[in-house]
């Protein structure tokens, strides 16, 4: 008899990766993650009044959208799409491809960014291009054969045709720091944002959670036929914005992508909060506050959208909008999940080979989270204070408590890593040591 | 526990001289794991668990370590993976 973990069936051992192929996209992001609010800290004096081109405040948010939210997608996804669709992967040599060219072409890209040196840009623009082309091609090739899971594959499916999108309104951008523009900045720029925060990245999030909400909260699979209506709102909702960044009536199609947004945005978290209330397990602690502050922060974005749609007169709603949609909406929820899915992930290779495996909760050192929680969350405040009250200081402050933070979850990481091996370590111990 | 998709499948279960038996093969996730572990959670010390499932399922394992159990692999026909549940707490 042998210990059901230690036995794998060949398809399923092959659909978990080794732990150290989504570990180093993990990592990656908590390294980018704390990197972020350091370039914040160094463009302070001009974010409250950013509006593109170059500089320490496009390096942070570019520090957070590719390094830590698209990184940790592409661990995550890497992951847990071969788990659900029942699709391995071809092999391990094309996740560690993308990680080694994406990882420095983040750095590139970035410190170009920051530095103002286009040719950095492009070098780093060029690689990340590469590393995404490869991870859509391992997506399309997972998604194309999969079984069960409509709704999350239809999400995979929209999610990859926003990359290719974004990689389009990427290119046209940073060649226009070299110029050769591709489409017109505004054009290119619109379309960018929306593609990345709302499609690329938000179709992967809310997809994703059809899978995760109801692992973690033990509760039954939300219904398809409504997953497939807010994925096909969410998608209408993108292409409406895709044609009004083309100037086809700008007006009326964005209010009417904005409806529909809310919409899909809306029945999603339905479906989240009957999963949630309908699940065996009721405390969710901490990691669900900053998934619920996310939810929050979505429909600010969208409130956000509508306001700069309609030209409200309010200074910085620009500023604000991003803040709600990368720092409140996408940075939350994925720590959020993260804070969840790394112990879980370890307990889950652990229990290979071993009759009795560390626990999820054994391996999550506590006070680090916490710190990383409420250092998280004041940061967001600050940084929407300053923005409301145009100061600098506030967004310095931001900026250091952010770090904290990050710097906390970065801990986390390394005492569950220390744990694991620890674990690890000790039963072999034992192992060795039984008659 | 109330169902959010009704026309979902529900998994099999039974008794057995050697303990309980269920069947949650053709089930999409997460459904066979929380009726796994809603069967787990109901069951009294010492009972045994025996899982019919189509698929080794990697995301159980942390859950039943979190409450005290183990898995164990055993004899099955082709196709199918079956599983000896345990308590060890």
């Amino acid at each position: 008899m042998k210990t059901a973990a230690g036995a794998f069936l060949g398809g399923a051992a092959s659909r978990l990766l080794p732990l150290s192929i989504p570990f180093r996209y993990f990592g990656a992001a908590l390294v980018y993650h704390l990197l972020a609010w350091l370039a914040l800290l160094a463009g302070a004096a001009e974010f409250s009044h950013f509006a593109g081109g170059l500089g320490w405040p496009l390096a942070a948010l570019h520090l957070v959208t590719l390094g830590v939210l698209v990184m940790t997608a592409i661990g995550a996804s890497l992951q847990l799409l071969p788990v659900a669709t029942r699709q391995s992967l071809p092999s391990t040599f094309w996740p560690k491809l993308i990680w080694w060219l994406y990882t420095p072409g983040v750095a590139a890209l970035t410190l170009g960014m920051g530095r103002g040196s286009p040719a950095l840009l492009g070098a780093g623009g060029l690689a990340i291009a590469l590393a995404l082309l490869v991870y859509a091609l391992l997506l399309a090739r997972n998604l194309a054969p999969a079984r069960g899971m409509p709704g999350v594959v239809a999400h995979g499916w929209a999610a990859l045709g926003c990359l290719l999108a974004l990689l389009a309104t990427a290119a046209s951008l940073v060649l226009s720091y070299l110029g050769l523009p591709l489409l017109d900045r505004a054009t290119a720029l619109a379309l960018h944002i929306s593609l990345a925060g709302y499609g690329f990245m938000g179709l992967l999030a809310l997809g994703m959670s059809y899978i995760l909400v109801p692992m973690f909260a033990l509760s039954a699979a939300p219904e398809e036929r409504r997953i497939l209506l807010s994925c096909a709102l969410a998608v209408l909702a993108l292409a409406l914005a895709a044609l009004a960044a083309f100037g086809v009536a700008p007006l009326a199609l964005r209010l009417l992508a904005i409806a529909l947004g809310t919409g899909a945005v809306l029945l999603h978290l339905q479906l989240m909060r009957q999963a949630l209330r309908g699940g065996m397990r009721r405390a969710h602690g901490a990691d669900f506050v900053l998934i619920r502050v996310a939810w929050g922060a979505l429909l600010a974005s969208l409130g956000g959208a509508l306001a700069l749609v309609c030209a409200a007169p309010l200074d910085m709603l620009a500023q604000l909008f991003v803040l709600a949609l990368v720092g409140g909406w996408l940075l939350s929820f994925l720590l959020g999940m993260l804070r969840r899915i790394l112990p879980f992930l370890a307990a889950m290779h652990a229990a290979r080979g071993s009759r009795r495996p560390p626990t999820a909760s054994s391996l999550s050192a506590q006070r680090p989270l916490a710190l990383h929680f409420a250092c998280h969350l004041l940061a967001l405040a600050l940084l929407v204070l300053a923005l409301l009250l145009d100061s600098t200081l506030l967004v310095r402050l931001a900026a250091v408590v952010g770090a904290l933070g990050a710097g906390a979850f970065g801990l986390f990481f390394v005492l569950l890593l220390a744990r694991l091996h620890g674990s690890g370590s000790a039963r072999a111990a034992a192992s060795r040591a039984a008659p | 526990m109330k169902p959010d998709n009704p026309a979902a499948p529900l998994a099999r279960r039974w008794r057995e001289a050697d303990g309980e038996h269920i069947d949650v093969r053709g089930l999409g996730a997460p459904a066979p794991l929380v009726a796994i572990l809603q069967l787990v959670g109901s069951v009294g010390d010492g009972t045994v668990v025996l899982v019919h499932h189509d698929r080794d399922p990697l995301m159980l394992y942390p859950e039943l370590a979190e409450i005290g159990w183990l898995a164990e692999r055993i004899d099955a026909p082709a196709g199918e993976v079956r599983l000896r549940l345990l308590r060890t707490a």
